[in-house]
């Protein structure tokens, strides 16, 4: 096929019209991706539309491609002039094609400084080529920089300019609530774009560091959305055990919770509020009755940290179980284990005293080398460790204890054991290795 | 149990260095450029280019590249701002910035260029807390820090800029793994802790990591084929292996891994008919991957390659001729933990 340079001018004008069209046609688009056929078909258009899915054939992108990403250059060097209109169509073909051009996204960030893209409809873009480049460095990057464009356009200094002019309008309390629901749809919209990437690319560092971006920049200080996340990431992660970044994602939240938990501790305590501490059992009911995570009363944060590393490790225990050899899932256990040992020491002392820690504290003590296991065994039987010859026993043993008014939580001890029982019963060299290599982390970096 | 993310290295596969193939595979790359593959890569021209005649430099071929033209395509790269583009066209950025300065150092003509407008354009991109933004528009990364003063040391103006700040934003992406991610809070990742590691060797900082630590989430970057991953259960790859022997070797504990086997790994990772490495056995060719398979095994003590500067990526004599010398920690003997540890892993390798 040895087209003129006419001749490929029509065409790409033409399938570019096509796509635009295509959005036009059906503004729920949900996928693109590139249909192999290396023939063009007589009189047919390359671009196909079945449901939902955007599909362009491959013939025509090596046309496509360079035709448009040489006419915006030559509009970035003004050696051509190209309307707005043009422009939001050219980068649209041009990022779905190759979204890694960071120039593209850039006219596209000046296209919406002066308003003539609006930032849901090009976030949308983003999400498209992400459902065939989920790691697009680019696209993440380009993302943040309109989700901070549109903070800006939402928070009450951007939208301010009436008010500095002394007017009180009777709409101001409808367009703050109008931008908080914005935000709000964009941030949940932001985690499902997450979610899908993360599920097309295993260890999506870029899906996930976004994530954790998001909540740093959108939901500060919101223990419901970080409690949120945490409940909503669990059955992903547990499906994905060999998701390093999914798994870190979670670590970034239980610290997360950790430091808000510890502020609003200690708001409380600095407070004229000044509650007796509750016995425990009372303060863990406390702690279920607001499963939703707005834990209001003082005593609903000295339970609720411990309970939040029960359960984490409760599951990090049953996936290595379940999915032996994974080594995702022992750096998941020391991370979490690290936080709460540390957590434990700091807030002993200064943060609230909870009968856990104390009763925890204790048991340290008493089983305080870890090498002796036999010590340490006997110890533990009085808190939570099962007999470690009968297999599945530790679950059991915590389920019923988790109906119990104590949350088992680990220490050194219980760590060492654990890791026994899986040498004991495990039959991967690689579970083996991974077991081994965390005993020896825990007697060189927390054991120190 | 589950198959470890590893590959297997088939018993024929390449095992002596080809460099002879890799010089003219590199040579020819950018004479048969196809319209449509040229246009899906403009977008980091620059750094390409940086790889081509590093890994040339590094096989004593870089005559072989044309000199004046590159030069002159720099030139025309640089923008008001002192920043410069991927290509022509393009908009400025940090990264193409830092391997336009790498390429003139190569090249020892860094005099072609406005050398004060390069650093405003570093300096401007610093922000208040210390970190690096990577252009204008304001994306923050710890690969922006490393390209910062990687550029400006390079340059001789690492006074230009907040250096305490900078230290200090990069500080605070370490983990409790002993590793760093791209901004405070993200997951430890080799590219990462190479730039981290890196940025604190030029600033003179390495003082503050955690080598020992550091050293040992490294050395679990090694798997069973010798290939190194980039983070638990990823496939290996010649460019991790790079990044990850890289920051082992700015930290002073590259003995710590099992050189001979990942050694045999970067060779497997050769075409052998068209040059070049790939990131597995068998896999395209590319020259980001050609770059570091070679300057991996100058790494790790090949004699047929020059030496390589672990913090810069470029040939130990370029830097030398600057009288550039980045900090690297002293080689420290293993410790008996992480004897024990490596032994317990040779082990069960050999099951
Ligand atoms: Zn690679």
């Amino acid at each position: 096929m040895a087209e003129s340079e006419e001749e490929v001018d029509v065409l790409v004008q033409r399938v570019v019209k096509d796509i635009t069209n295509a959005f036009k046609r059906n503004p729920n688009i949900d996928e693109i991706g590139l249909i192999p056929c290396p023939e063009a078909r007589y009189n047919r258009s390359p671009i196909v539309l079945v449901e939902n899915k955007l599909g362009v054939e491959s013939w025509c992108v090596k046309f496509l491609l360079p035709y448009v990403h040489n006419k915006l250059l030559l509009y970035r060097q003004r050696k051509q002039w190209l309307d707005r209109e043009v422009l939001v169509d050219i980068t649209c073909t041009l990022l779905l094609l190759n979204p890694d051009f960071t120039t593209a996204w850039n006219v596209r960030k000046e296209l919406l400084q002066c308003g003539v893209l609006n930032p849901e409809k090009d976030l949308y873009l983003g999400k498209l080529a992400l459902t065939k480049y989920p790691k697009s460095p680019e696209t993440w990057i380009h993302r943040r920089w309109v989700l901070q464009m549109l903070q800006k356009e939402c928070s009450p200094a951007g939208s301010g300019q009436k008010e500095q002019q002394g007017q009180v309008e009777p709409q101001g309390e409808a367009e703050r609530s109008w931008h908080t629901e914005r935000l709000q749809r964009v941030l949940q919209e932001e985690m499902r774009v997450c979610a899908d990437a993360a599920g097309r690319y295993p260890s999506n560092y870029n899906a996930w560091s976004h994530r954790i971006w998001v909540l740093q920049h959108m939901a500060k200080g919101n223990l419901k959305i970080l409690h949120d996340e945490l409940s909503s990431t669990r059955l992903w992660v547990s499906m994905h055990v060999s998701d390093h970044s999914g798994f870190h994602y979670r670590q970034f939240l239980l610290k997360s919770l950790l430091g808000e938990l510890g502020q609003s501790w200690e708001r409380l305590q600095s407070g004229a509020l000044n509650l007796s501490p509750l016995p425990l059992a009372d303060a863990l009911q406390v702690h279920r009755s607001n499963g939703d995570g707005t834990a209001g009363a003082a005593d609903d944060h000295a339970s609720a940290v411990p309970q939040l590393f029960h359960e984490e490790m409760e599951l990090c225990t049953d996936l290595i179980e379940s999915y032996p050899g994974h080594e995702t899932l022992w750096c998941h256990r020391r991370h979490v284990f690290y936080l709460w040992h540390h957590w434990r020491k700091n807030s002993q002392g200064t943060g609230p005293q909870s009968p856990v820690l104390t009763h925890t504290a204790a048991l340290l003590s008493e089983a305080s080398d870890p090498h002796n296991e036999g010590r340490s065994s006997q110890a533990m039987d009085v808190d939570c460790v099962p007999d470690s010859s009968k297999h599945g026993g530790y679950t059991q043993n915590t389920k019923r204890l988790k109906r119990g008014p104590v949350p088992p939580c680990p220490g050194l001890p219980s760590e060492h054991l654990f890791v026994s029982r899986i040498l004991s019963s495990c039959r991967s060299p690689e579970q083996g290795r991974f077991a081994n290599a965390y005993r020896k982390w825990l007697d060189s970096v927390i054991g120190q | 149990g589950t198959q470890i993310k590893d590959v297997v290295i088939k018993p024929d596969a390449p095992n002596t260095l080809l460099l002879d193939k890799h010089a003219d595979y590199i040579a020819a790359y950018g004479s048969k450029k196809d319209d449509y593959e040229y246009t899906l890569s403009e977008y980091l021209r620059m750094s390409g280019i940086y790889w081509g005649l590093t890994v040339m430099d590094l096989m004593g071929q870089l005559h072989r590249m044309n000199r004046e033209e590159i030069i002159d395509f720099i030139k025309s790269c640089q923008h008001d701002c002192g920043g410069f583009s991927a290509s022509i066209g393009h908009d400025p950025h940090l990264l193409y910035t830092l391997s336009a300065v790498q390429i003139l150092t190569l090249y020892d003509n860094v005099k072609a260029i406005d050398v004060d407008k390069v650093v405003d354009y570093v300096r401007g991109l610093q922000q208040e807390d210390g970190s690096f933004a990577g252009d204008k528009w304001g994306e923050i990364d710890t690969r922006f820090s490393f390209c910062a003063v990687a550029t400006l040391a390079l340059l001789g103006r690492l006074d230009a800029v907040d250096v305490d700040k900078a230290v200090e934003f990069v500080l605070s992406c370490m983990n409790f793994d002993g590793g760093f991610g791209c901004r405070p809070g993200s997951e430890s990742h080799a590219g990462q802790i190479y730039c981290c590691t890196g940025f604190l060797s030029v600033t003179g900082q390495l003082h503050q990591v955690n080598a020992d630590l550091l050293g040992w989430w490294l050395c679990e970057r090694q798997l069973p084929s010798g290939g190194l991953n980039g983070r638990p259960e990823k496939l290996p790859d010649v460019c991790y292996s790079w990044w990850v022997l890289a920051a082992l070797k700015i930290i002073g504990r590259i003995h710590w891994i099992d050189k001979a086997k990942l050694r045999t790994f970067i060779l497997s990772c050769q075409d052998e008919e068209t040059g070049g490495f790939a990131d597995r056995p068998g896999d395209m060719v590319d020259p980001f991957h050609t770059l570091f398979g070679v300057a991996g095994l100058s790494l790790l003590g090949d004699e047929q390659i020059k030496p390589v500067n672990p913090v810069f990526c470029m040939p130990e004599d370029v830097l030398q001729r600057i009288g550039l010398q980045p900090d690297l920690l002293k080689t420290v003997e293993q410790t008996q933990l992480i004897s024990q540890y490596l032994h317990l892993e040779s082990v069960i390798y050999s099951v």
